[in-house]
């Protein structure tokens, strides 16, 4: 028999690591409402940005945190020449080509990690002067409070850019009707360019962010991915309150299921839940999404 | 011109049937005239082809992007590995016909097939990036399970078979096993159910609208896809009389195949055996001089060909020689 105070640590420690699960997803949703592209490499991207912060903290001595900013730059970087130098040929092709083109991508990534950077998993340290929050029986340690503010933090900033800036405005056009954002002169092209900039940052923040968690390894990619996915399913496409739900219930349901089964079912619980959801109700939770296409 | 034609037509169908005998008779005699390093490849280059043709048919005829096909490939190699070694699984004693290699290698596939027969109904809700999605993630539950089931998949530690067949036969066998395989898929996407599995990849919705049953199609090219990769997963597991659930159900499985398929030509009989042999070529020449890094060659060469040759190398020879037949008929008449 599981304690209450044991589950209510463990719910708790769920609900701080959903707001990163969030923050990868809200990436995935991006590209996915803007492009029509499921983007397969996103959880590679996610990996880079972690190896980003892993280098710069084992190497210069870092903070992770200015690892994460440096880990937004590169991936936004990354991001933008994927979609010029890839994506753009096969985006608006059906969806065999962009499916196929990004699982090479996430090959070639996982492939390199593993070459430059090794096998062995590595992990960032977060330092603070500051103790665990203590509420009641729960204690929030720092590193996991920090990294949940942090990422809801940049899950705000993200919808206040797409609500209230007229770049924003655009991208939310393109979305909506490529056509008609074209007709009243808006740059598709720069707009996708953007998408798959910020899409990316996003994912590697959230890559900076877990390596302060978990250690990473360059086989992460396609467990993050499918986390990522069962995030946007479950919350709907391009609902920002829908992805920050969704990305809490999954950590919440992960961390649960490793405490009563075992930590060895803690991935097999997250695709259950996924294909779960995307069966009996591909509309998501939050009504928006589009599971027909 | 004539000698041009020879060197460069599209064979006809005598060629193709005297080319494809005299392939199947060369795979016949390799173990007998080379050493057992050859067939070892050669035993390899089987495996890929049909793991090759098996997803061809379900991605390149039908549609269906699936991302989980290295789940059918290890359920095939631990069923066989069940049937012929149950004792390793702590399974009672297998009666006699079962647990023939042969028969063992038969019920693989039918293994693999009665998975997808379950689990079909239920991804073919996803249509497109959803169901490419939804077969990585039933995959990777299938790995996750069996990785954690250690007695029955041996878990990190390993199978160990005890089929009792030796090299020479096992080869022989899969060499049968293979041509079969691939005269069958052949046969299957030239029928009505082949026009069928085409009409709902081209259009879906038009496809119905003419009495086209998508599932139905879907399924059938789902069972069939799946029973030959089950076929080629208990070859594998024949031959190599060692599996582990990272060995067999790892979705390297699943790149490779991707990569044959789309390098040869997806879409195409001849696709698969095209792509099988450059990806042999590819695999073990470029991967000794490349050491590592070849992977990431094997992922830009999934960009490239998809970018640039959407048809595949096959495909690109046949645009080809169409071409120079447009050209040779202009100048001649």
């Amino acid at each position: 028999m599981v304690s209450i105070d044991l589950l209510a640590q463990t719910v708790s420690n769920g609900i701080l690591l959903g707001g990163i699960y969030a923050l990868a997803a809200l990436g995935l949703s991006l590209i996915f409402g803007i492009m029509d592209v499921v983007n397969l490499a996103h959880g590679h991207l996610l990996m880079l940005g972690g190896y980003v912060a892993i280098v710069l903290f084992t190497m210069a001595g870092l903070s992770p945190l200015v690892g994460m900013l440096a880990a937004m730059l590169v991936l936004f970087v990354i991001g933008i020449v994927l979609q010029r130098a890839l994506l753009e040929r096969v985006v608006d092709e059906g969806i065999e080509q962009p499916i196929l083109v990004l699982f090479g991508v996430a090959l070639v990534f996982q492939n390199l990690g593993q070459h430059f950077l090794g096998s062995d998993a590595q992990s960032t340290e977060l330092t603070l002067g500051l103790g665990g929050l203590n509420l009641g029986s729960v204690l929030l340690s720092p590193s996991r409070t920090v990294t949940f503010v942090i990422a809801v933090l940049l899950v705000v900033l993200t919808w206040l850019f797409l609500e209230y800036t007229s770049t924003g405005h655009a991208i939310r056009a393109t979305s909506q009707n490529r056509a008609a954002a074209r007709y009243v002169g808006i740059d598709t092209d720069r707009i996708y360019m953007l998408t798959m900039g910020i899409g990316a940052a996003l994912a590697g923040a959230a890559g900076s962010l877990l390596s302060m968690l978990f250690p990473i390894d360059p086989y992460v990619g396609w467990s993050y991915l499918l986390k990522s996915f069962a995030v946007v399913v479950l919350g709907g496409v391009g609902s920002i309150i829908g992805t920050l739900v969704g990305g809490v219930i999954l950590g919440t349901a992960e961390n649960v299921t490793a405490l009563f089964l075992g930590g060895s079912y803690r991935d097999v619980m997250t695709f259950t839940i996924f294909l779960l959801v995307l069966l009996l109700k591909p509309e998501g939770l939050f009504g928006t999404g589009g599971g027909g296409e | 011109m004539n000698t041009d034609r020879f060197m460069l037509g599209v064979p006809s169908s005598k060629r193709t049937v005297a080319a494809s005998l005299v392939v199947l008779a060369a795979m016949l005699v390799v173990p007998f005239v080379t050493t057992s390093y050859y067939t070892g490849l050669a035993m390899t280059a089987l495996v890929f082809l049909m793991l090759g043709v098996s997803w061809n048919l379900l991605a390149g005829y039908a549609g269906q992007i699936s991302l989980g096909h290295a789940a059918f490939f290890g359920l095939g190699a631990y069923v066989a590995a069940w049937l012929t070694t149950p004792s390793a699984a702590g399974l009672p004693a297998i009666p006699f016909p079962l647990s023939h290699p042969v028969v063992a290698l038969v019920l693989g596939g039918v293994g693999a097939a009665l998975v997808a027969l379950v689990t079909g109904p239920v991804m073919f809700r996803l249509r497109g990036h959803y169901f490419a999605i939804g077969t990585l993630a039933l995959a990777a539950i299938i790995r996750l399970i069996l990785t954690d089931q250690r007695s029955i998949s041996g878990g990190s530690t390993g199978y160990y078979l005890n089929a009792g067949m030796g090299e020479i036969p096992t080869y022989l066998l899969t060499v049968v096993v293979a041509a079969l395989a691939t005269i069958g898929v052949y046969l299957v996407v030239n029928s009505r159910l082949g026009l069928g599995m085409r009409a709902i990849h081209d259009d879906e919705t038009a496809a119905s609208g003419l009495g086209v049953d998508p599932l139905r199609y879907k399924m059938y090219a789902f069972l069939i896809s799946a029973f030959v990769a089950g076929l080629a997963g208990a070859a594998y597991a024949l031959n190599s009389l060692y599996i582990n659930p990272t060995s067999t159900l790892a979705v390297t499985w699943t790149v490779d195949t991707l990569v044959i398929v789309i390098l040869g030509g997806m879409g195409t009989v001849a696709g698969p055996l095209f792509g099988t042999v450059i990806f042999m070529i590819i695999d073990n020449g470029l991967a000794s001089v490349l050491g590592g890094l070849a992977t990431t060659v094997e992922g830009i060469i999934i960009i490239l060909v998809v970018i640039f040759l959407p048809n595949g190398i096959y495909g690109y020879l046949k645009s080809y020689v169409a071409q120079r037949r447009e050209g040779d008929t202009a100048t001649s008449s």
